[in-house]
């Protein structure tokens, strides 16, 4: 027998599963109506994308079936549709951003929340949050200009899975910095005080304290990161020399990584889309190719979220 | 002797204090480093072709020469576009999800389903855009089809924001609603809807910083590269935007004028997007320091 | 309170509305009807046509106040195809409608309108031609894009590492040179180290002058003007070498040639033929002219 709560009016529930509370005169209100629109309006259409592209790449998904993510040969004039190159490609690019990434964005950020000087972190935080806002077309335009030069003496193309693998670290660097500052920030501060006075150094206090608190925060913002990683589309489209089929000889071999390869957001922002308007099963592989990629990016939120609880439960 | 055992732990552990600081110090200047690199790009190679006759005038010679007057515009008009599309979506989203929805699981549903719709590339929300709207709709390229996509696209972020907000006034106004006999209805006109507004403004400015600066979902759905000045109507009024514009520049690295017009709208680009979320920030630090009071 | 909460819950409510308003006032602007009621004319296609079309267009939207809009999304294939679809009125070309457009499109009537002559030509990297390479055979050619041949030195440059810029498949120039290349038959599907694919012009010779070993296919007149990127001349069977220029293009000994095209569904609204016949004057043509393509009339001589 609970306690009451003062909060909850007890009025009697209805609507399917008991969703909704009765407001006590009967009928909806104005506003729970409004709400319930504009909610199914907004759930709606995200679910209605998924829909549309499952509807799209029927065609493909019927006729070419499971080939279109063993087979790596994608070579539309003759009806070849494998994304596995694309699909090795993106994970690839962007695991490796991610690795280049993350160490330097959680160093950074615990240099920033624990040994910064308190007036300096308002400021760092807004330069970090700036770099975190830049779009990713001037990210675009710097990789064309500033790194694809400098990657052309080792690559010779300057044109690689490799370079896009870096411009994503750049890009989502300052993201990662700023959400895992935001988790060890959000670690009690009676935390730390606690920790001096047990004698701990800084350092200790750091590894075995706070890392350990926000570390479930610090896993989400990986995982953020990675999933815009995943989905960058422009910046690796200008960058990544846009070859198709190039998959590496065996597991360990990194040469694709130096060679210019393709991802599935590369693909889906070039030419073929609108070439492939009319074509049913040409458009439907390349739907294909956008559920895979939501099915990539959502698993990884997803992922994050288990790891995040829900704010209900507490950290 | 255990005098000196406990100096020589003590040594090692200074020790790794400072490794740690250094460590940590490091990586912070080479990220300090880089961004200060990337900053100073975007200002000097932008700046050089900032001036008010490129700010207002349109594009000329497929924009090798001229302005990116127009471009701006459209930009402007599909953020006005998406922002009011995503606000009372948004507003409604995080109403029902707090204030109508009891049921846990779906509480905790709505929430994975936005958390997960914000994970969705941009790119898809153009090929949706296209299809759904574009052609199906009969829409055409333009740029309703464009603010409605972006809309959409930042609808998650705006929710997330607002429900927030929501959640963050505290209960003693609540329990007053009730104590004064309020309605459902009245309660959140009164107390969440005044409470939130910065919440729901900040997630939108948030959100629009990130909509201007998108390439994917407009290209497909309502910009062209040249030729269309102002929209006349709602169907068939394709429209110019920056991103889109530094997007087609940017392949022309061989001309010079290319790219200096390429860097100039990306600087304008950038400067939009840090008013609109400085404005964010500035909002809530404001509501921050009112909460207090 | 009392007071504060009646304005406030007016502002909050009326706040929401002024977006209804906004939209309802949004969709009072709409003029409905088909698809082009204005005078609109929307143009998509290849980046060869494109810097010809967007010229005109200015002159004809100064003298006559007519509206067009132009992109370059998809190139040649995307043009045509967003014609055939119905999304633009005018599609530009830089080949010709093939076999494969007419068995994707059967209820399309397709009519092309040249209005200038152009073609393409094998580009490289300065370094290249500056070790030697002028010309190549079509088999060396094909060996090349196939990946058979991996160094200049193997046919006849420096000893450079060959890097092959693609033009993605369903740009014009990479169909035309395909036809050359293989005739009727079908190009093998490229799988190769070095080799990177790309799309427009603007980034062909973007790419082509920023490498020191490349080549790509290339429109001709986008070669003149920068000794960045050199046309190399083809070899013929004959072992006569024939370079692109305007007497080997018009006497068509040079292989690889091509019309640039617009191309329409059906007859041309009244606003396209102002742009068609306005390219097809004199006037257009000049402009043709102006960036390096052949006038339609050009004579045999090459003047």
């Amino acid at each position: 027998m609970t306690v009451p709560d003062p909060l909850r009016r007890e009025t009697p529930l209805y609507g399917p599963f008991g969703l909704f509370h009765d407001p006590g005169w009967g009928t909806i209100s104005f506003t729970q109506f409004g709400s319930i629109v504009a909610a199914s309006l907004a759930l709606g259409s995200f679910v209605s994308l998924i829909g549309f592209l499952t509807y799209l790449s029927w065609p493909a998904l019927t006729q070419k079936g499971v080939t279109l993510i063993t087979t790596g040969v994608w070579y539309y004039p003759r009806e070849k549709f494998g994304a596995l190159a694309m699909i090795y490609g993106t994970i690839t690019s962007a695991s490796v951003a991610l690795i280049l990434a993350a160490p330097v964005g959680i160093l950074s950020a615990i240099w920033i929340a624990e040994y910064a000087p308190r007036w300096s972190r308002l400021p760092l935080k807004g330069a970090v949050e700036f770099l975190a806002g830049v779009p990713s077309i001037v990210f675009g335009l710097m990789g064309v200009i500033t790194l694809r030069p400098v990657m052309q003496e080792f690559s010779g193309g300057g044109d690689s899975l490799m370079t896009a693998a870096l411009l994503l670290a750049i890009m989502i660097l300052p993201t990662l910095t700023t959400l895992v500052e935001d988790s060890l920030q959000a670690v009690p501060g009676d935390l730390r005080t606690q920790a001096r006075a047990l004698g701990l150094s800084r350092e200790e206090a750091i590894r075995k304290v706070i890392l350990p608190g926000a570390r479930r925060g610090i896993v989400a913002a990986t995982l953020l990161a990675l999933t815009r990683a995943f989905g960058e589309t422009i910046a690796v489209y200008l960058v990544v020399g846009r070859a198709d089929n190039r998959l590496p000889e065996s597991l360990l071999n990194l040469q694709p990584l130096i060679e210019s390869g393709q991802t599935l957001t590369s693909k889906l922002g070039g030419s073929e889309v609108p070439m492939a308007y009319g074509d049913p099963l040409h458009m439907g592989a390349l739907a294909s190719l956008g559920l895979i990629l939501i099915v990539i990016t959502v698993f990884t939120t997803f992922l994050g979220q288990m790891m995040m609880g829900s704010p209900e439960k507490g950290s | 002797m255990s005098d000196m055992f406990l100096r020589r732990r003590s040594i090692r552990r200074r020790a790794f204090d400072l490794l740690t600081a250094g460590v940590c110090r490091s990586g912070f200047l080479f990220s300090m480093g880089l961004i200060v690199f990337l900053i100073a790009q975007i200002i000097f190679r932008g700046g050089a072709s900032i001036s008010l006759e490129f700010l207002t005038s349109p594009m000329r010679d497929g924009g090798l020469s001229g302005g990116i007057l127009y471009q701006i515009c459209g930009t402007m008009i599909l953020i006005a576009t998406a922002g009011s599309v995503a606000a009372p979506l948004a507003l409604g989203l995080a109403l029902l999800e707090t204030e109508y929805v009891k049921n846990m699981f779906a509480r905790r549903t709505i929430q994975i389903l936005i958390h997960s719709a914000n994970a969705i590339p941009s790119i898809l929300f153009g090929l949706f855009g296209f299809f759904a709207l574009v052609k199906m709709a009969g829409l055409q390229k333009s740029w309703l089809a464009g603010g409605l996509v972006l809309g959409m696209m930042i609808l998650p972020t705006t929710a997330v924001a607002v429900k927030e907000a929501i959640d963050a006034i505290p209960s003693a106004y609540r329990e007053q609603a009730i104590a004064l006999g309020l309605s459902k209805p009245k309660e959140i006109f009164a107390v969440v809807l005044p409470r939130s507004f910065f919440g729901l403004i900040t997630g939108l400015l948030l959100g629009l910083s990130r909509a201007a600066g998108e390439t994917a979902p407009v290209m497909f759905t309502a910009c062209v590269f040249y030729g269309p000045t102002l929209p006349h109507g709602i169907r068939d009024e394709p429209i110019l935007s920056l991103p889109y514009h530094v997007f087609n520049l940017a392949q022309d690295s061989l001309k010079p004028q290319a790219m200096q017009n390429a860097w100039g709208a990306s600087l304008v680009l950038i400067m939009i997007v840090s008013c609109l979320s400085l404005t964010a920030w500035g909002l809530r630090r404001h509501q921050m320091t009112e909460a207090w009071r | 309170m009392g007071m504060s909460f009646e304005k406030r819950e007016i502002t909050t409510c009326s706040s929401k509305f002024v977006f209804v308003l906004a939209l309802m006032a949004v969709l009072g602007l709409s003029r409905g009807g088909s698809a082009n009621a204005g005078n609109r004319v929307r143009i998509q296609g290849s980046t060869t046509v494109n810097p010809v079309v967007v010229d005109a267009v200015e002159v004809l939207k100064a003298s006559r106040g007519l509206d067009f809009s132009t992109d370059t999304l998809g190139g040649s294939s995307g043009g045509i195809n967003a014609v055939a679809q119905g999304l633009v009125e005018i599609g530009m070309a830089s080949r010709e409608i093939s076999e494969r457009d007419l068995r994707k499109h059967p209820d399309v009537d397709f009519r092309v309108t040249p209005i200038a002559i152009d073609a393409v030509a094998l580009v490289v990297s300065a370094p290249v031609w500056d070790g030697g390479v002028h010309a190549l055979t079509r088999d060396q050619i094909r060996a090349i894009f196939e990946g058979k041949i991996t160094n200049w030195n193997e046919v006849g440059g420096a000893d450079l590492s060959i890097f092959v810029y693609d033009k993605e498949p369903g740009r014009g120039t990479r169909e035309v040179f395909e036809k050359f290349a293989y005739g009727s038959d079908e190009p093998p599907i490229p799988d190769f180290a070095h080799y990177a694919q790309v799309g427009g012009n603007e980034e062909t010779r973007s790419k082509v002058q920023d490498h020191d070993s490349a080549i790509s296919q290339l429109s001709f007149a986008w070669t003149e003007g920068t000794d960045k990127i050199h046309a190399l001349g083809i070899r013929l069977e004959s072992g006569e070498i024939v370079r692109p220029d305007r007497k080997a293009i018009l006497s068509n000994q040079y292989p690889i040639v091509r019309r640039l095209n617009l191309i329409t569904d059906g007859p041309p609204c009244t606003n396209c033929s102002v742009l068609i016949d306005f390219m097809k004057s004199s006037e257009g043509q000049d402009i043709v002219k102006k960036h390096g393509y052949l006038p339609l009339d050009s004579a045999d001589d090459g003047s």
